[in-house]
């Protein structure tokens, strides 16, 4: 019987290691874990939560609803108000409050939240000629050589949208 | 114990005996195809396994497509992702490969910036044969994004349970369990995935889950001035996807690793990898 002492003690070691495991575990494993499959079920909501950051054309003609007529009634109603003016979440919101305060420095110097377009990155990005596009695409290698070809006169400042209006196409001179 | 013999056996106990190992038989036969049977998929919804026994497949399965054919490689996709999943500089949840073939049968394939900026002919890498005065032969862009596969390495090699699936089929990244170990950044043989550089946890495409989850189109479907991204209800048999899925023929990237990935392609080269 003179061994009995050292059952009750390595019983007494594993439980302890036992009981540490168990509560270990259930602290470090969320509730909703396993409900779903091998993850935390909550995280599925938390995935839905966020707000997108595109309001969509539609909701950009709840102000500007005179140039989101004539855009959408133009040939270049393909690319939509965000994509070459960006996403407009922030806008409506700054624009929607009186002071800008509350916003990051970058909000502060971009009041309207928007992105600066330059009237010719954003032509550029789909007119531009590489041996990739498809040719059913009107586009043009060279901004001095397509000004001088249609008898204008270019400068360094020379944009796109001189001519061209953005919203329909329609050639301004 | 003795076996009994022909004497012993009575055509009474023998009858009784036989129809005891019929039933049997017939019980452990009749489960056995009724198992088979309900393995057999309820509905189709194609290029999806069928449900496991006894369930139906959900009702909103959602899937992708790309028609490469139609991308004219202005990165309206990547600005628009990078815009709305605040994607830090340097990643991409998406981007655009610009293919291009030359007569010597060189095939250079580029993507500056993941095609956020567009892109132009000019290669800056002098060793590019673009500088050398080679004409290029063929061209081509080929939209890229998360495959959301159905046979995903990510989601087995994750050791915590931070990569998952919902039941719509969209593989997910739980930020708050996921420890940053890399191992489902390194298992993604299509290069989907990234350590996020501020959470320092895993982030990849969500198929935009935010958006998708609140009936609108993920952002780089929605922004595709070519209509060269399609996203849908692959379960609804009569939404776009499903017809396009129908009357294309589609394909899917590194099919030989058997991912089965849930982003389809419309016009997908041989060269394309």
């Amino acid at each position: 019987m003179g061994h009995a002492k050292h059952f009750v003690r390595l019983f007494g070691v594993l439980a302890v290691v036992v009981i540490t495991f168990l509560a270990v575990r259930a602290q470090a494993v969320p509730k909703d874990y396993g409900t779903l499959g091998r993850f935390r079920a909550s995280a599925i909501t938390d995935a839905k939560k966020r707000e997108p950051r595109h309001i969509g054309s539609e909701a950009c003609s709840d102000c500007h609803d005179k140039i989101n007529k004539s855009w959408a009634a133009g040939k270049h109603h393909t690319p939509q108000c965000e994509n070459c003016h960006g996403p407009g979440m922030l806008h409506v919101k700054v624009m929607s409050e009186d002071s800008v305060d509350a916003y990051p420095d970058q909000i502060k110097k971009n009041p309207k939240a928007l992105r600066v377009t330059s009237g010719i990155q954003e032509c550029e990005w789909c007119h531009f000629k590489t041996f990739e596009r498809p040719s059913v695409l009107k586009s043009i290698s060279n901004v001095k050589e397509h000004i001088t070809k249609t008898g204008g006169t270019y400068t360094a400042k020379s944009k796109c949208t001189d001519c061209h209006d953005p919203h329909t196409t329609v050639t301004k001179k | 114990m003795t076996t009994p013999t022909r004497e012993e056996l009575s055509r009474r106990a023998f009858l009784r005996k036989c129809a005891e190992q019929g039933s049997a038989t017939f019980v452990f036969g009749g489960m056995v195809l009724t198992t088979a049977m309900l393995r057999l998929p309820q509905e189709g919804v194609p290029g999806e396994p069928p449900p496991k026994a006894g369930k139906k497949h959900p009702e909103v399965i959602y899937g992708f497509v790309v028609d490469t054919t139609k991308c004219i490689g202005c990165g309206s996709c990547v600005r628009a992702c990078k815009a709305e999943n605040n994607v830090p500089d340097g990643y991409n949840r998406t981007w655009v490969e610009q293919y291009t073939f030359y007569p010597n049968g060189e095939v250079v394939v580029n993507s500056p910036k993941g095609g956020e900026d567009g892109f132009s002919d000019d290669f800056p890498d002098s060793n590019q044969p673009g500088e050398i005065g080679q004409r290029p032969d063929r061209g081509f862009f080929v939209p890229k994004l998360c495959n959301h596969c159905i046979d995903t390495p990510c989601i087995q090699v994750c050791p915590v349970g931070a990569s998952y699936r919902t039941e719509e089929g969209v593989v997910l990244v739980d930020a708050e369990r996921c420890i940053g170990c890399g191992y489902c950044v390194q298992s993604c043989p299509f290069g989907s995935r990234y350590l996020h550089p501020v959470t320092k946890t895993a982030d990849k495409c969500t198929w935009c889950y935010h958006r998708i989850t609140k009936g609108l189109k993920p952002a780089c479907v929605e922004y595709c001035p070519a209509k060269a991204r399609i996203f849908g209800n692959v379960s609804d048999p009569n939404s776009e996807i499903s017809h396009i899925l129908a009357t294309n023929r589609v394909q899917v990237l590194k099919s030989y690793l058997g991912t089965n990935p849930r982003t389809r392609y419309i016009g997908l080269d041989s060269e394309v990898i």
